[in-house]
């Protein structure tokens, strides 16, 4: 019965919190969902493809897998930074995607439901904002990138 | 091994594509073969802008250009690659040509949904050439019978690469 109700403690807990992950793009701080994040690797020259998709412009091989990449720097108007880029692959609802990300290893962070805040911003795909030493980082609804819409938190 | 002592062959049907591989810059191209009429120099190609080989009139295609890519005319590699679909017949001034491949028709991947605009019907797909990506354009798109013109961008480093 204690163990139970343990575990429930945890599940309840666990709704209260969000495992995010924080990286950069051309120095600004954002966030995405850890479960939203299919890993990060070292960044290679994509392919450049005719397209006219916005910011859906090129693809990358990745071992066996082909992905496209998604110019999240074109989209924020920065470019990312550092010497050696890091990919970061989203687990976007029509499938993997590269997206360019500044040479700082992301960090693991647990914030709580109730520290995220709605974005008010309607540029990007985003599922809130929370605040980390003063700087709002915003978290990028990566499974929902380039289809322009705004959810807010609560699930 | 049957009962009279011959062995019993089976063949396997493997669908297979063969395409012509060729480079605009860092972007490699595969055109489908089967459209493919002859490679030339550029010395042997002229300078006008329709080139007449074995009694056939191509009209000059600039496919480079909707590729994004400008190319070195002192190139040595350059070849002029003619393509017809059956109903327009063009001339395209390629980087290099890379060769022909054979590729199982498992190893052409579609293009990924991610990309949601004309651009699927410019390119079919994907496939591998020596362990690089290999985009497969359409003929149509190659011949210009889609009116469509677009430059390729390129990723966040790759402008400074190319």
């Amino acid at each position: 019965m204690l163990r139970a109700a343990q575990k429930q403690d945890q599940a309840v807990s666990a709704k209260r919190a969000w495992n995010v992950v924080v990286f950069s793009v051309g120095g600004k701080k954002l966030a995405a969902r850890t479960e939203d994040v299919g890993g990060v690797a070292a960044w290679v020259d994509p392919l450049p493809v005719p397209s006219r998709t916005p910011f859906v412009t090129a693809m990358l091989k990745r071992d066996k897998d082909v992905m496209p990449v998604y110019d999240l720097g074109g989209r924020l108007s920065r470019h990312p930074e550092g010497d050696t880029l890091l990919c970061l692959v989203a687990r976007h609802v029509d499938g993997p995607m590269a997206i360019c990300i500044d040479g700082v290893i992301p960090s693991l962070h647990n914030v709580d439901v109730a520290h995220i805040l709605p974005s008010k911003r309607l540029d990007l795909e985003t599922l809130g904002s929370f605040s980390d030493e003063g700087q709002d980082i915003e978290i990028v609804a990566l499974q929902r990138l380039g289809r322009n819409r705004q959810d807010h938190v609560g699930s | 091994m049957s009962l009279r002592g011959h062995h019993i062959a089976t063949t396997a049907v493997v669908q297979t594509a063969r395409f012509l591989v060729v480079r605009f810059g860092r972007i490699l191209c595969a055109l489908p073969s089967q459209g493919v009429r002859g490679v030339l120099t550029p010395a042997e190609a002229g300078t006008g802008s329709q080139i007449t080989f074995v009694g056939i009139t191509y009209q000059d295609i600039d496919l480079a250009s909707r590729l994004g890519v400008t190319l070195d005319p002192a190139n040595p590699d350059m070849r002029v690659v003619l393509y017809t679909n059956g109903q327009t017949n063009g001339a395209m001034r390629v980087e290099a040509v890379i060769g022909m491949i054979e590729v199982e028709r498992g190893e052409c991947r579609p293009l990924p949904s991610h990309f949601q605009h004309e651009e699927r019907t410019w390119i079919s797909g994907t496939t591998m050439c020596k362990d690089e990506l290999v985009l497969i354009l359409t003929p149509e798109w190659v011949l210009g019978e889609l009116g469509e013109v677009v430059a390729a961008s390129t990723g966040p480093r790759s402008l400074s690469a190319s």
